[in-house]
């Protein structure tokens, strides 16, 4: 061929399949594929998913790659053997926890064990006070023979946290840099380079179990770019982290914890960037799987972060999307607890044996057979008819398991699993939305995922949502949503003090260190300096207070009157919007400073479907609505026919290869100008009729 | 065709519970007082009008069935006469069930002028103006020198601030700011909890909603009492003693429980009890029958969502005028120690019924607390830090590190938070080799947390008890865990040894060392039993040392280069030898 590589490839990894995308940014075109996961061989299966586009290797430009490598190591707890080297009299801090008994009543209730054991926990003497004074120095004669002990014992990875590292990381640095002297090919993990957060039990876990996946994601990734290299990719292999952007392999190599959240990032930035050319400030971002119910937000243009996460019930610290996962899927299992009363999961049937009416072993009803029973889905035309299904032997497992105990019809118990199900996800919007101060009714809802479009409009009616927007082949969305991620570094320092005149000087010295460290790193991708956009954040708090909101702070280098009172008022806006109170004049404390560099990829355009032939006859099925009191006839529709103004009221259903999506009575959906399905409830006056 | 009633019950009780964790977090991340946002010292609760329990979300059990009592005995002082926009507050102790510190703020909510719900916030204040800053007194002779009391006064009636009593609240404490802080945190928790249930009546109708919660009691009072149904008709008995209340060093302080199983009913009684105490170790009946009722849910129905159904298979029977059911004006400021003492007797009585629901003995109270009073030179502080120690053995796994049974949910402060916060350095948190009791399955091990003092002028509280009848006791020849115990200056010439709890000692000097030291947990079967591989592991861990492993776990071991290993015909010799 001889042209310069140019088209951009997506690779999101799930627990299924994988989900690959192509962008030819010259036409414009995207074309999609789909690969088996096979866990022992992913690198081999992306290879060969790539291979379906009839594109080679040597023509991508840009490879973007979503991993479960790194949160699946943890979940499994299939790891490294870690050693962590400790200050003095705290080696025990990993096991003590914070010793809480999260299921409050349950008096059998067991803490995870710690990933290293007490024998594996090693201290050092050295001291530091909480303002970074050091109180003892690092004694290295102590390291070297704890950590020669420690690989006397098979230890593949070392962790380091010494306590208030944040406020200075000296004694971290000087033992990284001892053991790197000493032995340079042992992986080392310090717990400032991970975190700058305080709170040293959440510090020390985010640090271990940064080590104990280390020496996997690394393998993972070098064995990937040999890989990709030999087939002819010679640019950065760019990988997916937490917070949305994206890094290189070698960072996220070094920093695996970043990557927990890559998998399912890529839908929400994706979310955030159709909302960027739609013009949507607030979105409700809502991913469908198997397993899950994932939800995140999009505020006032910006998607909502957190700084913490637990995976395992073992804490980890860092920024990440925050995105709240509830155990209702197309795989949630129904059941009956003891009163009896109707639960839908968290348990899933997963992959292996799945839904009853994949006929694949399964025999507890989950809510995918729910959805056949009441004619949502089509038995001959599901996955494009590449999978057979039984309506039977779903009304049978619902017929036993359900509605004969409850004293109920089967229809009842069908509607009642998909009412359980969706409270469930509408009150994990509320977690997110109402708990928060904000009305659901200001936000329009993006479904996407292999089910977004099966519970779209129950779970907005419930929080009367106005609009839900279904984006094209929502089932690879999230693999769509990768083309669209930047470049991000974060960098945060925990450092408690007064937010007032007195101190805004050190904080604006902390703060431009910070900058020059995440600044630098996105340079180093290849980014000009006046490319590289950069955000401010702070962590206030009232004085006395312990809880701190992060607020946006847009000119911090600026006149400094004018920093402190604007920064005060967007603090007190906020905690008045959280709490409903907030003292305008009480003092503030600074918890955390943070920086974001960001280097801005080319990101896909968007089109809308073309104008088609009309579907001719369209076939009819017969489903249930609630709403409409029983089955009714409904059209079914071709996603295709969708392009801009072409409008159908509900009930209707509209399949697309990998989903369907289901049109209440009362809705009607329409094609839009960026490709879209759009939802939304039928004005008053609109008669409701069948196309 | 509408939705079906039993989904629709479902989905209001789940909005209720969701909207209890919801407020519980507002409560949490707008707190000053680290007993409510570290150590999360509260319970949050929706009641139906007649102070039946909707959904809670507790960080602490002991609020969860005596929280009603308080409404209810604002609905009698009040006699229902309620308005929209009233706040209440109320913290007597023989209303509230806990002590004085434990301050309830509640509200009615009303949904077109009818009152249809109460909901409300329990939480451990950080001062309410008592003898010792900080509360939980060691030496009170009357609820009068504890602190403020409460009667629900209104904080705001029908939408107005009761200033007058929020200064009098901030003029009577001593970390006012603090007080004040929370107390805006638990007015914004239940003002949440107003919006959300009105926003579910104005959607299903108040009276769909009550009746859906009654059902769902109904239902699980029904499923409580076949559990019950499940166990053979018999009666158990436990007692223990406490050491000392505080004032009358020779005192007899003891604790009795009998249970008896009958039919579909677990009928509990507290007679033999000692009388009510003139130290401030009282449990108010409300608290006794409460923790009885919570430990019996968590035994029964531990994962469901507590509503008042689970509480309504259970009579306790209370002697008047015990330590277990005193009257005013008795002291009851460390009501805590007779809570953890039931829990255990409970647990005692049960153990043997249901072996996977109860653990062995596990550790009592065992906290550190350091303050000075502001004045002229300093700004004042006070710490509460928990020393979190063995919880018992169960019948299959070993015992854990956590917060005792009956006190719920409460995480320890971190190091770093305590010493930017407070003038302390901590020198030391590591578990205590050898604490934990022996057994088949060992307890969980004490914890040892040091501090050194800072700042000149402190006062330190340091609280334990059971000493002599502890609450860590063994099952099945599992052996008891260790005592807690303070060390003050530990390996200098003054150094000195508690075991007997106190409070106000000091004031110390810059310097000082805290040596704090929790108990461990009991064990579960004999100790001879303990499979070798647990013990290597535990030697390895320098858990415990090798004379223990021979000595008590009958496990002969020979140190190798790569460390300890098993010695098979040395161990079975020695555990053939044990019996």
């Amino acid at each position: 061929m001889g042209s310069e590589p140019n088209f951009r490839v997506a690779v999101d990894v799930g627990g299924t399949f994988i989900d690959f995308v192509l962008l030819d940014p010259l036409s414009g075109e995207i074309r999609i594929e789909k690969e088996a996961s096979l866990p022992d061989r992913l690198a081999a299966q992306l290879v060969k998913g790539i291979g379906r586009f009839s594109v080679g290797l040597d023509q991508v430009a840009q490879l973007f790659h979503g991993t479960t490598v790194g949160v699946n190591a943890l979940v499994q707890e299939k790891g490294a053997k870690v050693g962590l080297i400790t200050t003095k009299g705290f080696r025990d801090v990993l096991e003590i926890g914070r010793g809480r008994r999260k299921e409050i009543y349950n008096w059998v209730f067991r803490a995870p064990k710690p990933l290293v054991e007490r024998s594996m926990r090693r201290e050092v003497a050295e001291r530091l006070a909480f303002d970074g004074t050091v109180l003892h120095p690092l004694d290295l004669a102590e390291l070297d023979r704890e950590v020669d002990l420690l690989l006397g014992k098979d230890t593949e990875a070392i962790a380091i946290t010494f306590l208030h590292s944040y406020a200075n990381p000296v004694h971290e640095i000087a033992a990284r840099d001892r053991i790197a002297a000493r032995y340079p090919t042992l992986p080392v993990t310090v717990s400032h380079e991970v975190t700058g957060e305080w709170r040293e039990y959440e510090r020390s876990s985010t640090t271990v179990l940064n080590a104990f996946i280390q020496p996997m994601v690394k393998a993972y990734l070098d064995g990937l770019g040999a890989r990709v290299r030999a087939e002819g990719y010679h640019r950065p292999l760019a990988i997916m982290q937490s917070s949305g952007g994206v890094c290189s392999a070698e960072i996220a190599a070094e920093k695996p914890i970043r990557t927990l959240m890559s998998g399912p990032a890529g839908g929400v930035i994706g979310s955030k960037f159709l909302c960027d050319r739609m013009g949507l400030k607030h979105a409700i971002c809502t991913d469908v799987g198997g397993t899950t119910y994932d939800v995140a937000l999009i505020e006032q243009g910006a998607i909502l972060e957190r700084s913490s996460t637990e995976i395992n019930e073992r804490p980890v610290l860092g920024s990440l999307i925050d995105i709240i996962s509830i155990g209702a899927g197309g795989g949630s299992i129904a059941w009956l607890d003891h009163r009896p009363g109707l639960c839908v999961g968290p348990q899933s049937a997963g992959a292996m044996p799945g839904p009853v009416c994949f006929g694949k072993g399964g025999v507890k009803p989950t809510v995918t057979d729910a959805h056949v029973v009441l004619g949502r889905l089509d038995p001959d035309y599901f996955l494009g008819g590449r999978m057979a299904i039984d309506v039977d032997a779903a009304a049978r497992a619902i017929e036993d398991s359900i509605a004969a105990p409850l004293g109920i019809d089967l229809i009842a118990a069908a509607e009642g699993i998909l009412a359980i199900a969706e409270t469930n996800m509408a009150n994990a919007i509320r977690g997110k939305t109402v708990a928060r101060g904000l009305d659901p009714r200001e936000f329009v809802m993006l479904a996407y995922g292999g089910g977004g479009g099966m519970f779209a409009c129950a779970v907005a009616a419930e929080l009367e949502i106005p609009t839900i927007i279904v984006p094209p082949a929502p089932a690879n969305f999230s693999a769509w949503g990768l083309l669209t991620a930047d470049y991000i570094e974060d960098e945060v320092r925990t450092k408690v003090t007064a937010f007032d005149q007195n101190h805004l000087e050190g904080h604006l010295a902390t703060l431009a260190s910070l900058e020059t460290t995440a600044r630098r790193a996105i340079e180093g991708y290849g980014f000009a300096a006046a490319e590289v956009e950069l955000l401010y954040r702070f962590d206030l708090r009232f004085r006395g207070q312990e809880y701190a909101i992060t607020v946006a702070v847009d000119q911090p280098f600026g006149e400094k009157e004018a920093v402190l009172s604007s920064t005060r008022r967007r603090f007190v806006a906020a905690h008045q919007q959280l709490y409903g109170h907030g003292d305008v004049d009480a003092d503030l404390e600074i918890v955390s400073l943070r920086c974001r560099a960001i280097g801005h990829v080319a990101p896909p355009e968007i089109r809308a479907i073309p104008e088609a032939a009309r579907q001719g006859a369209k076939p009819r099925r017969d489903v249930h609505f609630r709403e409409a009191g029983g089955f009714v006839s409904c059209p079914v529709m071709q996603r295709a026919s969708f392009a801009p103004g072409y409008q159908v009221l509900g009930p209707a259903i509209i399949d697309e290869w990998s989903t369907t999506t289901v049109v209440h009575p009362g809705w009607q959906a329409s094609g839009d100008s960026f490709g879209n399905l759009v939802l939304e409830p039928i004005a008053q006056g609109d008669k409701p009729s069948c196309p | 065709m509408s939705m079906t009633p039993i989904v629709l019950t479902e989905i209001i009780r789940n909005r209720l519970v969701a909207l209890t964790q919801e407020m519980a977090k507002t409560l949490v991340r707008t707190a000053f007082n680290p007993l409510l946002y570290e150590v999360q010292d509260f319970s949050v609760t929706i009641l139906s009008a007649e102070a039946e329990i909707w959904a809670e979300t507790p960080g602490v059990i002991v609020f969860s069935r005596t929280f009603p009592d308080a409404v209810r005995a604002g609905i009698r002082r009040w006699q229902g006469r309620f308005t929209e926009g009233d706040v209440m507050i109320a913290n007597d102790p023989f209303e509230t069930g806990t002590h004085i510190s434990d301050t309830s703020v509640y509200v009615p909510i009303f949904q077109a002028g009818a009152l249809v719900a109460f909901c409300g916030v329990a939480a451990h204040w950080a001062d309410i103006g008592g003898k010792n800053p900080g509360g939980w007194c060691p030496d009170t002779t009357e609820v009068y020198q504890e602190g403020i009391c409460f009667k629900h006064q209104k904080l705001v009636a029908a939408g107005v601030r009761n200033e007058a009593l929020w200064d009098f609240i901030a003029d009577n404490v001593r970390q006012p700011e603090i007080v004040r802080g929370d107390l805006e945190a638990q007015l914004a928790a239940c003002l949440q909890g107003i919006k959300g249930v009105q926003s579910l009546c104005g959607k299903y109708g108040a009276a769909l909603v009550k009746q859906s919660m009654t059902q769902v009691i109904a239902d699980t009072d029904r499923a409580m009492r076949a559990a019950i149904s499940r166990l053979p008709d018999s009666e158990w008995t436990a007692e223990i003693r406490l050491d000392f209340d505080g004032i009358d060093a020779d005192g007899d302080f003891l604790i009795c429980l009998k249970t008896v199983i009958d039919g579909d009913r677990v009928k509990m009684s507290l007679h033999g009890s000692s009388p009510t105490t003139r130290g401030p170790v009282n449990l108010p009946a409300p608290c006794s029958v409460g923790i009885l009722s919570c430990v019996l849910k968590g035994i029964l129905m531990p994962l469901d969502p507590t509503n008042d159904g689970h509480f309504r298979c259970i009579d306790v029977a209370l002697p008047p005028n015990t330590i277990v059911n005193p009257s005013r004006p008795a002291p009851t400021d460390s009501y805590g120690y007779v809570v953890e003492c039931l829990t255990e007797l409970c647990f005692r009585c049960f153990s043997q019924l249901l072996p996977d629901r109860c653990p062995a003995g596990s550790y009592q109270l065992t906290f550190l607390g350091f303050a000075r009073s502001a004045d002229a030179e300093d700004p004042g502080f006070i710490v509460a830090d928990s020393v979190h120690g063995g919880n018992g053995a169960l019948y299959n796994e070993d015992g854990q590190t956590l917060m005792i049974p009956g006190n719920g949910d409460l995480p320890i402060n971190p190091v770093e938070v305590l010493e930017t916060r407070y003038p302390v350095r901590l020198e030391q948190v590591s578990l205590i080799p050898g604490s934990a009791g022996a057994g088949k399955f060992r307890g969980g091990m004490g914890l040892i947390r040091e501090y050194r003092v800072l700042r000149g002028g402190s006062y330190l509280n340091f609280v334990t008890e059971n000493t002599k009848s502890p609450t860590a006791r063994g099952v099945d020849g599992g052996e008891d865990g260790r005592i807690s115990r303070m060390v003050i200056n530990p390996d200098q010439p003054d150094s000195s040894t508690h075991t007997v709890r106190f409070g106000g000692y000091g004031p110390v000097p810059a310097g000082t060392l805290f040596r704090a030291e929790s108990g461990g947990g009991g064990g579960w079967g004999r100790a001879a039993e303990r499979d070798p591989e647990r013990v290597l592991a535990d030697l390895r861990n320098e858990l415990i040392d090798e004379a223990e492993a021979l000595g008590v776990y009958k496990v002969a071991v020979k140190r190798q280069a790569s460390g300890w290993a098993l010695d098979a015909d040395a161990t079975a010799r020695l555990r053939r030898a044990a019996g």
